[in-house]
């Protein structure tokens, strides 16, 4: 990570990879020998979270990769993005393998404070550094309130280790209301984190203004710790008081569902549609969350998985059409110009939309049926949310396969990164959802 | 594994085959998954179940991925082989043949929709219905009308949601069982209001599909803007796998609710049988025409499958048989109509069986088979279907039988005005030998089919006596 305060990208950008990549296989390493899997002071690495890790490191990796080419566009800042993406790593890391309330908050602060300072690296750009301010000072605040709600949190159960949380919540002598208030600032400042209603605001405008490949990055990594970090925290400690969130979650994941959708319907710019789709996105995987079951864990990474394999894909598509304005017009013709483009754009389009065999089926599939036993109605409704969700995926489709010829736009070529990791994405949305552990 | 497998390969070839041959490499596809259809038709005997693919392993939640068939399943898939081959002739010598991504998508859907008939496993089926759907609707987007998006995204949209339903279905009857293999999911015991509701959401997904009154604004516009490989497509195979749905998964999966739903599915089949051809009736616009009377054609089916005893479900397969090539020859030769004169307003034609009588004899027998004249296949499968509704009731009998009456009007009408009269042009080429050749085989398998059904009888038999028994049997369990 220091070498990446050097001045030559493609040094950085090599040591950035290969440090990945070493990183990635000794997950696996781990997987298959799991008298490896190491534990201490509030960090621990079962199976659950290697896996979730292995997918974190994957994303990051393929992020960095496509967006090289912006980086290196001002070489003296590369080494920094790259190494603020991986401070920002590490602290996602540290989320996903917390087995401590106060690790888990330092964790999240590794994690966010790069990406703050990532979200306005457009320095000329308005909507960059206003983007940086809003994520930044919404962002403090849900921070405020986790810290505050965690306090509660102590003060009601004396603990901030999670196994001796779980086992005082079992014994079910904690203190009520104190718990109760805790628990919901806890469950507010999470939410705010993966960008559900009513605590979405800030998503469109930051998703918007953020350089186009940071925005990649917080629709996969960040979503993914955030979201796995809330499902160990609730599905699995907070499971005993049950009945003190569920009823509320129940509530937001309708709510956030409709939200996004419904906003998405009409809008015209790419990223904004990309934000609100991760809204409603947000409130499919919450449903993971809200079922206690072994089987959630799973569900909810399949899902994440399919999820971020889609955005990135298209966050890269995205770099290479490489509109200022961002218009979904400008992916007029896109199939035509070049196809095989036009195909992993189309997947994972189609796989946002839960289109079958893709990935994004099978997330949805395993989540939606895992969860119909207990919350029939709130698989209806999501569901129907599906539905509406086709509507836009659609006519983002119908735009890129135009045959009608847009208005002379320079043949799109992206550089041999980028293509692998699109060809990376596609293979991902292809078969991703076959995966069994 | 290599009757659905096939199409699959060969799209890939068609992908990179040169643009001068890209059109017989289609058609040799679809023939050579024909050829190995018939195979399998030669080695099978009717009373028995081939599998496959049964992997023994299955991912979380149930998903077991068997396919295979029995009778009904062969039959669709000989089916489905059939049109396909038909499809691809009947546009050899266009334009959309020399493209690529025509013939791959053609092939793409039919593998598709030999996974339907294959599918073995609740969400197998689902997949492969899905997949059904991107293929039919590129070939629609891409080489339709001008005016394609607004139709096109409705349908897309209508049908996605209805399979959203039958996905919902699957999903509450996976509570029921302990995973979605055909035979665990048959042995789900449901409650009548539980079988109800997984039934309804099976039926909103097929009636969309059908489709059947009040479900069925997409479909005349969809059908006008696509180009003829799609609305063939759309026509003589996309909307059978609702009907086989109907007869595979629908009811025998969930009968407690038969009793209930038959009377709403078979009113709304008869409102659609006499809606649709009065309606058609006063269509100017040929291709229009021939989508509302292809509504009409299939609420009888519909409705004559949810009687579901032996004679109606034989009379339906037939029926479907005989629908599917006599929509293709419809809408061939409405597209041939289209595209010599540049118009489908049937006022506009007139006379052109004086300039081309080959086309107009072809023309004629086909429309004939519509209208059902006897020893047409179109004859014996009404006639089964019509005995089977006429005792059920005699009321419901009588309202399905002004299908015929009706049907011979539009049809008839249609042929009349723009075949007969005076020429209103002054060249009209005849058809070319590849047309000739694809309506000479659709009238050859409407007449042996007209003079011989017990060939179809006998082949689906057994499995619908299995079939009937299955849905007999649970009734007896769940009083």
């Amino acid at each position: 990570m220091f070498l990446a305060m050097t001045q030559k990208p493609l040094l950085v950008l090599a040591t950035a990879l290969v440090g990945l990549s070493v990183g990635i296989g000794l997950m696996v390493n781990q997987w298959y020998n799991p008298y490896l899997l190491f534990e201490y002071n509030g960090l621990a690495y079962g199976r659950a979270e290697v896996i979730y890790a292995v997918a974190a490191m994957s994303f990051a990796l393929l992020i960095i990769a496509g967006g090289f080419s912006y980086f290196k566009r001002e070489p003296e800042h590369t080494g920094e993005y790259i190494s603020l993406i991986l401070f920002s790593l590490t602290g996602a890391l540290c989320m996903i393998g917390y087995t401590d309330l106060f690790m888990f908050f330092i964790g999240l602060e590794i994690l966010s404070i790069p990406v703050y300072v990532l979200a306005g690296t457009k320095k000329k750009d308005l909507k960059s550094s206003e983007a940086a301010m809003k994520y930044f000072f919404t962002g403090a605040f849900a921070t405020g309130i986790l810290l505050f709600g965690t306090a509660w949190v102590y003060g009601a159960t004396g603990t901030f280790d999670l196994r001796e949380l779980s086992n005082v919540l079992a014994e079910g002598t904690a203190n009520g209301p104190l718990l109760f208030v805790g628990i919901l600032m806890m469950m507010a400042s999470f939410l705010f984190k993966v960008g559900a209603a009513p605590f979405h605001f800030w998503g469109p405008d930051v998703y918007a203004g953020s350089p186009n490949i940071i925005t990649g990055y917080m629709a996969s990594v960040v979503k993914m710790a955030g979201l796995y970090a809330f499902m160990k925290l609730f599905t699995y400690v907070f499971a005993p008081v049950s009945d003190l969130w569920s009823g509320a979650l129940f509530g937001m994941i309708i709510l956030t569902m409709f939200v996004g959708n419904l906003s998405a319907l009409r809008q015209t710019k790419f990223k904004r549609l990309l934000a609100y789709s991760s809204i409603s996105n947000a409130g499919y995987a919450l449903m993971a969350t809200i079922i206690i079951s072994d089987a959630s864990l799973f569900n909810l990474w399949i899902y994440l998985l399919g999820y971020g394999f889609a955005v990135i894909a298209l966050i890269v598509i995205s770099l290479v059409v490489n509109d200022e304005s961002d218009d979904i017009e400008s992916y007029k013709g896109i199939g035509r110009k070049n196809p095989w483009i036009g195909v992993v754009l189309v997947l994972s389009v189609l796989s946002l939309a839960g289109v079958p065999p893709l990935a994004g089926f099978f997330g949805k599939y395993m989540v939606f049926a895992s969860a119909f036993e207990t919350y029939p109605i709130l698989v209806i409704l999501a569901v129907i949310n599906s539905g509406i969700g086709v509507f836009y995926y659609l006519r983002f489709v119908m735009i890129a396969l135009s045959s009608e010829d847009a208005e002379q736009a320079p043949i799109l070529k992206p550089c041999v990164l980028q293509w692998s990791v699109l060809v990376i994405c596609a293979l991902g949305l292809l078969l991703s959802g076959y995966i069994t552990l | 594994m290599e009757l659905f497998a096939l199409p699959l390969v060969f799209a890939l070839i068609a992908l990179v085959a040169p643009k001068s041959k890209v059109n017989y490499v289609g058609l040799i596809g679809a023939v050579v998954s024909m050829v190995v259809s018939f195979i399998h038709v030669a080695l099978f005997s009717p009373d028995q179940y081939v599998s496959l693919f049964a992997p023994d392993f299955m991912l979380p939640l149930g998903l077991t991925f068997k396919m295979g068939y029995d009778g009904i399943g062969l039959f669709m898939v000989v089916l489905t082989n059939v049109i396909t081959t038909l499809i691809l002739l009947s546009n050899l010598n266009r334009e959309i043949a020399h493209n690529r991504a025509f013939n791959a998508l053609v092939l793409l859907m039919q593998f598709g929709l030999l996974g339907v008939f294959t599918a073995m496993d609740g969400i197998m089926f689902y997949i492969f219905w899905e997949l059904t759907l991107v293929p039919i609707f590129l070939i629609s987007y891409w080489f339709g009308a001008v005016d394609r998006k607004k139709p096109l995204m409705k349908f897309f949209i209508y049908t996605f949601v209805g399979s959203l339903a039958m996905l919902l279905s699957f999903m509450a009857l996976g509570t029921y069982s302990s995973s979605f293999a055909y035979e665990d999911l048959l042995a789900a015991q449901l409650t009548a209001k539980t079988a109800f509701w997984v039934m309804g959401g099976f039926f909103l997904a097929f009636a969309i599909k059908i489709p059947l009154f009040p479900f069925h604004t997409w479909q005349p516009d969809t059908y006008t803007v696509s180009p003829m490989a799609g609305t063939m497509l759309l026509s003589a195979l996309m909307l059978k796998m609702a009907l086989y749905g109907m007869v595979r998964w629908m009811i025998p999966i969930a009968p407690e609710a038969l009793d209930e739903l038959s009377c709403l599915v078979i009113t709304l089949g008869l409102i659609g049988v006499v809606y649709a051809a009065v309606i058609a009736i006063k269509q100017t616009d040929i291709k229009r025409l021939f989508a509302f009377a292809s509504i009409s054609h299939v609420g009888l089916i519909a409705a004559g499958i949810m009687l579901f005893n032996k004679d109606a479900l034989s009379g339906a397969f037939i029926q479907i048989a005989n629908h599917s090539l006599v929509a293709l020859g419809l809408f061939l030769a409405a597209d041939i109509l289209e595209r010599r004169m540049g118009t489908r307003n049937i006022y506009d034609l007139g006379g052109v069986a004086k300039l081309a009588p080959k086309f107009g004899f072809w023309f004629a027998a086909v429309a004939f088979a519509s209208v059902s004249v006897p020893l047409t296949s179109g004859f014996i499968g009404e006639f089964l279907l019509l005995r089977g509704l006429y005792n059920y009731s005699w009321i419901v009998g009588l309202v399905a039988g002004t299908t015929l009456v009706l049907g011979a009007v539009y049809t008839l009408r249609a042929y009349q005005i723009s075949m007969f009269g005076a020429p209103k042009m002054e060249h009209f080429a005849d058809l070319t030998w590849n047309e000739m050749l694809t309506f000479f085989i659709i009238m050859l398998i409407i007449l042996v089919l007209g003079i011989y059904p017990q060939a179809i009888i006998d082949f689906v038999g057994p499995s619908l006596d299995l079939t009937i028994e299955t849905v007999k049997g649970t009734k007896v369990i769940v009083q």
